[in-house]
């Protein structure tokens, strides 16, 4: 190696070529310089949006920032917020919804339900099975005020709600207001279920539709029927899928909450759908006494993003991420 | 020869096997039917409502409370100029998205997807996280750099605070991660051989990106645009977050602050602008079932 | 243009895929790289083209070292296994892609274009769609678009193993006489060896990532210079014994629990340095099938019996069980091999070759 690289150096001498320290190197940087102009806008916005952000939500949540005091120079006040947070009456029960939240979500539609439908729709004609899909793909294109206008409708009190006309005195129909009286978490459950089932209903469709159909060919000659080729072939081998879709809704679970601002404001009463990222929103920007608390709010936020970060880095390791990406094949430009 | 050996006892199973797949395939659509309802019937009521004076369930109702009360009264505001100013808004996010994502995520995923640099696993690793992290958690701190970016002579007035420009760029930013994970993806199933063969035909790497490479991922780039219009055209949170009044308020922001201002809330009326601003997506839904269904394909790729 | 290889090396994070190659092309020859895949010929290839860029040694085109050079200012022309052509094109838009990029004049591209679409037999397909092409005719486009921007040197990565069998020929026999006539110095990426024997003045072997050898066709063929070349290059494959070589009587033998084999003096004498085990090779076709008739001299035949019989059309590829070796040899069809039968092999030993097990280095040619 070392002589091959003087002989380098030699020829390149003798023709008077750039040497390899002007080469090599300048080309690295070009290089370098050429895919980071591509992805300049992309930085720009990421730099602008998530970081600066990102650090601006710690050095928020170590002030007493709010609508009240915006004009004056911040104060810092060390991690009084965050003692604060931690001693909020409130703190346990936001904390237990935010876990209830996420994980019956999780499993009952993101995961579960997504991967119903995707089973079922592979397992009927192809036509029947895209037109359901297309269906439930609905709910994701709709704006969500007019998606929760709807939800909202179905589960009005007498005489107006959908439900409690169908279904009179059935399942927690009550004739009152539903998703504000009856069974609140039902209907946060269900509006963002609806939304979230697609997703990796999606992913697992286009997962399973590239199992080789020989394998179930050859399954079913072995004798397998229908719930062992499901339990035998397909789940094992969207493993991976199912896995992503664990993990990447468990995140978007967690940081997100425009349905239910949208359906119940965290209510009826105090806190009772309240999960913590809705806390974090309504503590910086819905006013209570016309105050936006901006660094309490920020403090909330700061505790969820750390969270969230934690998880996606385990994500990225449980995936094993590193060793998926693949060099590029083109290396000169 | 082994045939002959299988087929008598695949005979007599063959009858029985027919009922069974019969009931499986009943039980399947049961299940789906049973499984779309609440949506079928949400629209449903969308429809009529807009239609009538008033509902009770998914029955129209008249004022002597018997059955019929059409009208058309629900949509008289489409002559008020505040909604035609919010749809202007929503395009305009909308629009400014799909032009912003789509520069951003196509420059973005082809340099991650096919260039070697310094700090590509960094950015690749960066790019997953933030696409599976809901960036809404930030908007607290997106406030204050909207109105630093607001303080910025001449182009503060544009994309500060309270303004369009400011909202669209906020939810650029935040539908970013997807449509660069998306388009790498779209970029990784590209073959290797094209890019070579025109760099050795001379062409630069932007060349190659912009005359080679952008027309293979047209549809990819094309699903994306779609997802990124309906986001914007659908967005709430950001713009009711960084916007203040009527002035620059969007389609959904307006609909909710109709639903919120008027006690008691006109629902008729209400569902008749939530109709109104679905038309341009149910064009969509009608039209590109295949790229709508097909968008996560190239993303869900290596992982 | 003279292509120098020297020391080349690529490696990717202790991965070796092309170690220490050093080649040298003589202006206007053809050179196949060939192995199985995986070897580095492709690597290598693309290192020529400036795809990759290498970890150690250089590249010198007529003397000047190009390692630094863009692909794009290499003079060179591809030709893919892929074809690799731009399915949003026209005909005419892949062939005049590489003179739009140099910003000629449109009637001059039109005219370049054309002479080499008229040259590769496609000149009425320039309208058409790249999907609308045959397999065949792709590959016609893809040559053409290499050769419009008259290119000093030529690369071919296995530019026939998607076509099918007849269009192989054919395709063979037409990229070699453009060669010859344009005169111009190429590369050939093939692990198919009898394209490479066909088509190329001198062959480089690879295999995991080393240059076996490096000749013209019928050295590699009559005087391998490695174990892998030998059974490598040859169809059907050369045939392996482990022997020992002894001297009795002032004959030498070819000795195993198998076989006992007179073999020639100057070939045995090269190899008696070597003590214990060595690694002697026969190809199928040296061997002669021997009716009663025949008077070999006796230790130049072998006895066997036949196992397997696969007609290859012309001749009969059998493989011969000799007292438990397996053995495959080729024999006229008319001689009506059957399974089973006994079969008496008249060796030609003068083409036999021998190997050090160790080092598998021939023994025969250094």
């Amino acid at each position: 190696m070392a002589q091959s690289l003087d002989k380098d150096t030699l020829a390149r001498a003798a023709i008077g070529a750039p040497g390899p320290q002007r080469g090599t190197l300048g080309r690295r940087v070009r290089n370098t310089f050429t895919a980071y102009g591509f992805l300049g806008p992309a930085m720009g916005l990421v730099l602008f949006f998530f970081v600066i952000p990102g650090i601006l939500l710690v050095v928020l949540s170590l002030t007493d920032l709010s609508s009240a005091n915006f004009s004056d120079p911040w104060t810092f006040i060390g991690l009084d917020n965050f003692e604060r947070l931690f001693a909020d009456p409130f703190f346990p029960k936001i904390l237990r919804n935010t876990v209830f939240y996420v994980f019956t979500t999780l499993i009952f539609f993101n995961l579960g339900l997504a991967l119903v439908l995707a089973l079922v729709t592979t397992n009927i004609p192809r036509r029947s099975g895209f037109f359901f899909r297309l269906i439930w793909l609905l709910p994701r294109l709709t704006p969500s005020v007019v998606y929760i206008l709807m939800w909202k409708r179905i589960g009005q009190a007498d005489p107006f709600g959908i439900y409690n006309q169908l279904f009179p005195e059935f399942l927690g129909a009550s004739g009152g207001n539903l998703f504000l009286g009856g069974s609140p978490w039902t209907f946060v459950i269900l509006t963002n279920g609806f939304v979230g089932a697609s997703f990796g209903m999606i992913i697992f469709t286009s997962a399973l539709e590239s199992i080789p159909k020989d394998l179930i060919t050859a399954a079913k000659v072995d004798g397998a029927n229908v719930w062992r080729i499901i339990r035998d072939i397909k789940l094992p081998m969207i493993k991976w899928p199912l896995l992503f879709i664990a993990t990447y809704q468990t995140l978007s679970l967690l940081t997100s909450f425009e349905y239910i601002l949208l359906l119940t404001e965290g209510g009826p009463g105090l806190f009772t759908t309240e999960v913590w990222a809705l806390t974090a929103y309504k503590r910086a920007f819905a006013s209570y006494f016309g105050n936006s608390q901006w660094a309490f709010g920020a403090t909330w936020a700061i505790v969820l993003v750390t969270v969230a970060l934690l998880l996606a880095v385990i994500y990225v390791k449980l995936f094993k991420f590193n060793e998926l990406i693949e060099e590029p094949r083109i290396e000169n430009l | 020869m082994t045939t002959t050996e299988i087929e008598p006892q695949l005979q007599p199973a063959g009858p029985l096997h027919k009922t069974r797949e019969k009931m499986g395939r009943r039980f399947a659509y049961g299940f789906l039917i049973l499984s779309i309802t609440p949506i079928l019937i949400g629209y449903t009521w969308l429809v009529i409502a807009t239609i009538s004076t008033r509902t009770e369930g998914l029955l129209p109702r008249n004022a002597q409370g018997g059955i019929g009360g059409f009208t058309l009264r629900n949509w008289d505001f489409v002559t008020d100029s505040a909604i035609w100013n919010a749809m202007l808004n929503s395009l305009l996010i909308a629009v400014a998205m799909v032009i912003g994502v789509g520069i951003a995520s196509t420059a973005g995923g082809y340099a991650l997807s096919r260039m070697k640099f310094a700090g590509r696993k960094t950015f690749l690793s960066m790019t997953l996280v933030l696409h599976a992290f809901k960036a809404e958690m930030l908007l607290i701190a997106i406030f204050f750099v909207l109105r630093f970016l607001g303080d910025i002579p001449v182009i503060g007035n544009y994309i500060g605070f309270n303004t369009v420009g400011g909202v669209a760029l906020v939810m650029i930013a935040l539908e970013l991660p997807l449509g660069i994970w998306l388009m790498k993806g779209f970029f990784d199933n590209l073959p290797w051989d094209m890019e070579r063969a025109a760099l050795i035909d001379g062409a630069s790497r932007f060349r190659v990106w912009w005359q080679i490479m952008l027309p293979q991922v047209r549809p990819g780039l094309a699903a994306l645009s779609l997802f990124t219009f309906i986001a914007g055209w659908n967005a709430y949170l950001v713009p009711f977050t960084f916007t203040v009044g009527t002035k620059v308020a969007n389609m959904p922001v307006f609909l909710n602050q109709l639903i919120s201002d008027t006690a008691p809330t006109n629902w008729n009326a209400v569902a008749a602008v939530g109709l109104f601003q679905m038309i341009p997506l149910l064009i969509f839904f009608i039209f590109t079932q295949e790229l709508l269904l097909n968008i996560y394909a190239g993303g869900s790729k290596g992982t | 243009m003279r292509v120098e290889i020297e020391n080349l090396s690529k490696s990717w994070d202790g991965v070796i895929g092309a170690d220490n190659i050093t080649i040298d092309i003589p202006d206007g020859d053809m050179v196949a790289f060939l192995g199985p895949s995986g070897c580095g010929k492709t690597t290598t290839l693309l290192m020529v083209a400036g795809i990759y860029k290498p970890t150690g040694g250089t590249i010198s085109f007529d003397g000047r070292v190009v390692n630094e050079v863009a692909p794009k200012d290499r003079g060179i022309g591809m030709v893919f296994q892929s074809y690799a052509l731009y399915p949003h094109m026209s005909v005419f838009g892949n062939i005049s892609y590489p003179l739009r990029l140099q910003k000629l004049d449109k009637g001059d591209i039109k005219q370049k274009v054309q002479k080499v679409a008229d040259m590769m037999g496609i000149g009425d397909l320039l309208d058409r769609k790249i999907a609308q092409l045959s397999g065949g005719q792709q590959q016609r486009v893809s040559l053409g678009r290499a050769l419009v921007k008259e290119p000093q040197l030529l690369l071919f990565d296995e530019p026939l193993s998607n076509l099918d069998a007849r269009l192989r020929l054919t395709m063979r026999g037409e990229i070699k006489r453009l060669q010859k006539d344009l005169g111009i110095t190429s590369i050939y990426v093939t692990h198919d060896q009898i394209e490479a024997m066909t088509m190329a003045d001198r062959i480089a072997v690879m295999s995991k990532g080393v240059l076996q050898a490096y000749d013209v066709p019928e050295a590699l063929y009559d005087r391998p210079k490695t174990l892998f070349v030998a059974g490598f290059v040859g169809n059907p494959p050369m045939n392996f014994f482990d022997v020992e070589i002894m001297s009795t009587n002032g004959e030498f033998r070819a000795r195993s629990e198998a076989i006992d084999l007179v073999i020639p003096r100057d070939r045995a004498e090269k190899a008696a340095a070597v003590k214990g085990k060595i690694t002697m090779g026969l190809r199928p076709e040296d061997v002669t099938f021997a009716d009663e008739s025949s008077s070999a001299g006796a230790g130049l035949t072998l006895t066997g019996v036949a196992e397997v019989v696969e007609p290859l059309g012309r001749e009969d590829l059998v493989g011969v069980s000799i007292n438990g070796v397996e053995m495959r040899v080729l024999v006229d069809k008319t001689k009506g091999v059957r399974v089973g039968n006994n079969i008496t092999l008249v060796v030609n030993t003068s083409k036999l070759q021998l190997f050090d097990p160790e080092t598998e280095q021939s023994l025969l040619w250094a």
